[in-house]
């Protein structure tokens, strides 16, 4: 799992030696690999994620799906405290402590029903909240859409993650696989709307790049995102007002 | 337009619309009423997302500025179009959007929706209504309705799911594609899809 970060770097690198003003400079890479990710998907992380969603028993997806979210709330503390954000940070805390003991190990939300909100941080709105741009926009093998700034996250996952103290390659596969199949799942009801766009490619980057924006802004961003590779797109757009200065895109 | 216009009238005359709707309610109003209608809507027809997708689409319609938003989405090139094609362009945008959004709503039978903010946009006749979606035991969704008042009434011109605006998010593809095929194609694009997509309902 660790050989896609070499890739992102390498990626990385070359969109450093061809310069480009575009806001998807690897597109020409981006696309293979979109079409590779999508035929994988098709063929079995989809069925996969199907079959999870129509026959598995809804405790153990909502186990599963716990599970994994109580790492996303322990990965979000460090998130929330390097953006000194004391509250979110300690919510996320309880949160861990409640469900890692009541919860089982994280398969049972208890502090939810508490209730202790969820939180939405990661390393990735840390870089950007302290106004690092995103970068390049990159599609990653058996992964999907990410960013240079938000690969922060994955990156720290796979250092410091659980993953990282499984022991057996099998075991690790087994771990990742079923994380993949349980996201996937989660995101079966937005098929439809990536079936019925023109450009699927450009839709998901789209709407990744757009979500990232939202989410680096806790929801309240000062102006929507700028997506365009025309410069004269200044149309009579009412929110495209200020594109000329983004401080964090 | 001339088939929209008669299916307003339509529900209209039919009586689906509450006359309430027709005037000077504020944006934060109209989407706590509609939102309320389109829940009530989901639970009573939960299993027909046929049903589920026509009677939202009669509820909102009146409330959305599909030519609006089709200009938005069409950025630049829409001052290129003639009348007819921009005409034939709504029609298929809002034909796509209804048919791809509207017919997935079965999944919120549970939901609510709360209002958790007003926004003023960027002039007196822009506010941005900020809702979040709950579903029981998962993350509020954002979902937020842009409004623009044109002669008296309020009305959708965008929506953000989660930060992705519908019409940020056709905007480079439709760019694309009239770049390349120009506006007629993009129209025949659409058509296509929309055409082959209700035959297989």
């Amino acid at each position: 799992m660790k050989r896609i970060v070499p890739l992102a770097l390498s990626a990385l690198l070359v969109a450093c030696a061809t310069p480009h003003n575009h806001y998807d400079p690897l597109e020409p890479v981006n696309r293979p690999i979109y079409e590779f990710n999508n035929a994988i998907d098709k063929a079995a992380l989809k069925p996969l994620a199907q079959g999870w969603h129509d026959y598995v028993p809804h405790p153990v997806q909502y186990g599963v799906r716990n599970f994994f979210g109580n790492i996303d709330d322990l990965f979000g503390i460090p998130a929330a405290l390097l953006q000194g954000k004391a509250t979110p940070a300690s919510r996320s805390f309880a949160r861990v402590l409640v469900n890692t003991t009541a919860g089982l190990a994280g398969l049972i939300d208890v502090a939810s029903t508490l209730p202790i909100e969820k939180q939405d941080e990661d390393l990735g709105q840390t870089l950007g909240y302290w106004g690092i741009p995103t970068g390049p926009y990159l599609m990653v093998p058996f992964y999907g859409p990410l960013t240079v700034r938000d690969s922060a996250e994955p990156i720290s996952r796979f250092a410091w993650g659980p993953i990282d103290y499984i022991d057996p390659l099998g075991g690790q596969i087994a771990y990742y696989s079923t994380y993949l199949v349980s996201a996937r799942a989660d995101l079966l009801p937005l098929d439809a709307a990536i079936a019925e766009a023109l450009d699927p490619y450009a839709f998901i980057r789209d709407a990744y790049l757009q979500r990232r924006w939202y989410k680096v802004h806790d929801g309240n961003p000062p102006h929507p995102l700028a997506l365009s590779d025309d410069m004269d797109e200044q149309d009579e757009a009412p929110a495209q007002t200020e594109t000329g200065n983004q401080p964090a895109q | 337009m001339p088939k929209l216009i008669g299916l307003i009238l339509a529900i209209t005359l039919t009586g689906l619309m509450p006359a309430a709707l027709a005037t000077n309610e504020t944006p934060e109003q109209l989407v706590r009423q509609s939102s309320k209608d389109v829940l009530d809507i989901i639970r009573k027809n939960d299993k027909d997302p046929a049903k589920i997708r026509d009677q939202v689409d009669a509820r909102v319609a009146p409330l959305a500025d599909y030519t609006r938003m089709t200009q938005l989405a069409a950025g630049r090139y829409w001052k290129t179009a003639t009348p007819e094609q921009q005409q034939a362009l709504t029609r298929e945008f809002r034909t796509m959007l209804v048919r791809t959004y509207l017919s997935a709503l079965s999944i919120y039978k549970n939901a609510q929706v709360e209002v958790r903010s007003v926004r003023q946009g960027s002039s007196s006749d822009e506010q941005d209504v900020r809702t979040e979606v709950t579903l029981p035991g998962e993350k509020p969704i954002p979902l937020d309705f842009s409004f623009e008042k044109n002669s008296n009434d309020w009305k959708v011109y965008d929506i953000s799911v989660n930060g992705v605006s519908f019409i940020n998010n056709h905007r480079n593809t439709f760019a694309s594609v009239i770049k390349s095929e120009g506006i007629d194609g993009l129209i025949k694009q659409l058509a296509s899809r929309n055409a082959s997509g209700s035959s297989n309902k």
